[in-house]
């Protein structure tokens, strides 16, 4: 008899209804062997075709199948928190619906998380998509969410991902998270190890991404940086905006001011003025840092949260009574 | 059976605000059209503010024994805010909202509540309209615009006669002048919103003058729901976007002065396009700097307020009804009833 399932493997369906059969078999073909108590958790982000129905079968027939059905589509960040929700095991895997990931590497994972590491992230190295539209998109991206974020790896797109479920469960994921997820994690400050895992070439259906994300992908990275670093460094992003502005400002209310010397033919109004627009925007600047701090102190989010749940080690002197 | 047979009550809300045809007689009308449901039902009435005849009206007619129940709020609130009071008072499974003015003849109330078997909220709209030129055109440009910012299609959304399920006023939260938009909000839910053709009541054929206040408000109301619809989670999508246009903007414009000066040697103190420019540039910066603010509000709340809603979780080994249907995740699912621990799968 299993007790509660030690191992949960997520996985997000849209439109898959080719793909979600033969998924469950691989799942279970891969984790079977390793002969440890498991879920699956199958989330259908308000697919339109038959992964509705076909997964409410494999539930019926499979008591390890937890299936999860939303209402609409929410996309896939969505999809990704509603697993981890509703996920009861320890560790906790993410992977794509669309058989591109292979289970059989999920063995891999569980060793490297038995070492010690809270997140482990799959690397494609062989990765079967197209050059120009997949690929070098991603290369570049992920250079980027490494140099912003300080996370570096080497492929954040790869779903196939393992993490413990008592970090995971306490990062707030939303809007278009998915791919950032480590970088997210890493408000908590996670050990974090990298594997080479399998890539197929997808077989059924169609691939859901284009190069139109680049936009969102930036603006998402900003939003991280700014999150995170405002736990240990509040004011910095109003503090760094704020800087220029004084500058900018002071320089161009001098340069105003020495045009109102005697003898400079007269105050001119576009420098005083662009100084003073400058210096004062600087002041606002620095008003919504503190209106920034204000939120952080009355939201839900305590950095000390993240700090407890990856503590190393507490060591005290026994205090005799 | 049809889902309205199979649940006891109707709750009938009827917001009361400025617009308003006597009681007696949309009572009447109401009341005329509610017999013919099946299932009983209770009237609603939310005075939204002071209004003395109105409220004498209807106390005559609770004095009568009718199922009416008055809610007076002390001052004016908004449509729909009195309609989420009302809602507090209802016991109805199948929650019908008419407004205070007769838009459509009471015989259709019928129709609506029928078309939730295959629905959870049924809009009418009124088909054939009989309005003057001038009304047409205000209604055409009131749902072309809102097609063109939500690319959803609604017919009518003036027209306040829906019936919709219970669950959906428990999810949808509205406040001010947004009951409107109620079936622009379910749909984003989630919910199933199915529309339908009503006769158009003799009495709402008038041509009636705006102020132009109202049509403000109307255009404000249309921003309003852009916003929550498409950015209420990514606060810095939208603040960045006209931040970065604007920053955009003034900074070229500041690099074509300097050019100037440097080549052509205008100086730059006597330009009053510089002040534009660094306008410009400083706006963009606060455009991003409040997006960025927004963005951590979201982030400091996203714990309490979730992206999706979940429609069921099925598992077949959980001990519980293993359909549930649920708005909302439950904090902690199903986490007393481990998958295996009651029906021990075999470990082949």
């Amino acid at each position: 008899m299993y007790a509660t399932p030690k191992l949960s493997v997520i996985v997000p369906f849209y439109n898959e209804e080719d793909s979600i059969g033969p998924m469950h078999d691989a799942i279970v073909a891969a984790v079977e062997a390793l002969n440890i108590p498991f879920e699956m958790v199958f989330v259908d982000d308000g697919s339109r075709d038959a992964t509705a129905s076909r997964g409410e079968a494999l539930a019926q027939q499979d008591p390890r199948v937890r299936f999860v059905k939303f209402r609409r589509n929410y996309g896939q960040t969505a999809a990704m928190a509603a697993g981890i929700e509703y996920a009861t095991g320890e560790i906790l895997v993410t992977m794509d619906g669309d058989l591109q990931n292979d289970p059989k590497d999920i063995e891999h994972f569980l060793s490297k998380m038995a070492e010690g590491y809270d997140i482990v992230v799959g690397w494609r190295h062989k990765r079967q998509d197209k050059l120009v539209s997949r690929k070098i998109p991603s290369k570049i991206a992920n250079w980027l969410i490494g140099r912003v974020t300080g996370v570096h790896i080497t492929d954040n797109g790869c779903s196939l991902k393992a993490f413990r479920a008592s970090l995971i469960k306490r990062i707030p994921l939303y809007s278009e998270m998915h791919r950032f997820i480590p970088a997210m994690a890493s408000i908590a400050g996670p050990r974090i190890a990298e594997i080479k895992v399998r890539h197929h070439a997808r077989q059924f259906g169609q691939s859901k991404y284009g190069l139109s994300r680049t936009y969102k992908v930036l603006l998402d990275l900003l939003v991280i940086k700014t999150v995170t670093s405002f736990t240990s460094r509040p004011l910095l992003w109003f503090s760094l905006l704020c800087l220029p502005l004084t500058f900018i400002g002071t320089v161009a209310l001098i340069a105003g001011l020495i045009t109102a010397m005697p003898g400079n033919g007269g105050m001119s109004l576009p420098l005083t003025g662009t100084g003073i627009i400058f210096l004062s925007s600087a002041l606002i600047m620095m008003a919504s840092g503190t209106l920034g701090e204000l939120i952080y102190r009355f939201g839900d989010v305590r950095p000390e949260d993240f700090a407890r749940l990856t503590m190393k080690s507490v060591i005290s002197r026994n205090i005799p009574q | 059976m049809t889902f309205a047979n199979t649940h006891s009550l109707v709750s009938v809300i009827v917001p009361v605000g400025e617009r308003q045809t006597p009681i007696a007689d949309l009572y009447a009308e109401y009341k005329s059209g509610l017999r013919l449901l099946g299932p009983p039902y209770e009237l609603i009435f939310v005075l939204d503010g002071l209004q003395p005849t109105a409220e004498r009206a209807l106390l005559s007619l609770v004095e009568q024994g009718e199922p009416v129940t008055i809610v007076s709020l002390s001052r004016y609130f908004g449509e729909a805010t009195a309609l989420m009071i009302g809602f507090d008072h209802a016991a109805g499974d199948v929650i019908v909202t008419l407004p205070a003015y007769l838009q459509v003849e009471g015989c259709e109330i019928g129709k609506l509540v029928a078309a939730l078997d295959a629905a959870d909220i049924a809009v009418g709209y009124r088909h054939p309209r009989a309005d003057s030129w001038f009304q047409t055109l205000r209604h055409r440009v009131f749902h072309g615009l809102l097609h063109f910012v939500t690319r959803l299609n609604f017919r009518d959304l003036g027209c306040n006669v829906r019936a919709l399920k219970r669950k959906v006023l428990e999810e949808v939260h509205l406040y001010g002048d947004q009951q409107r938009f109620l079936p622009l909000l379910a749909e984003r839910q989630g919910f199933r919103v199915s529309q339908i053709p009503v006769r158009q009541s003799k009495a709402d054929r008038r041509d009636e003058m705006y102020r132009p206040r109202s049509y403000t408000r109307g255009l404000l109301d249309i921003f309003n729901v852009f916003f929550l619809i498409r950015f209420t989670k990514k606060p810095l999508r939208f603040f960045g976007m006209i931040g970065v246009a604007t920053f955009a903007l003034g900074l070229l414009e500041l690099i074509y002065l300097i050019f100037v000066r440097i080549y052509f040697h205008h100086p730059l103190a006597d330009r009053p396009a510089l002040l534009l420019g660094s306008l410009m540039i400083v706006l963009g910066v606060q455009m991003f700097a409040l997006g960025l603010l927004g963005e951590l509000i979201i982030f400091t709340h996203a714990g309490g307020s979730k992206d999706y809603k979940v429609d069921r979780v099925i598992q077949y080994a959980s001990p519980v009804p293993a359909l549930t249907e649920s708005g909302n995740a439950p904090d902690k699912p199903l986490e007393d009833n481990a998958p295996t621990s009651l029906h021990p799968y075999p470990a082949s």
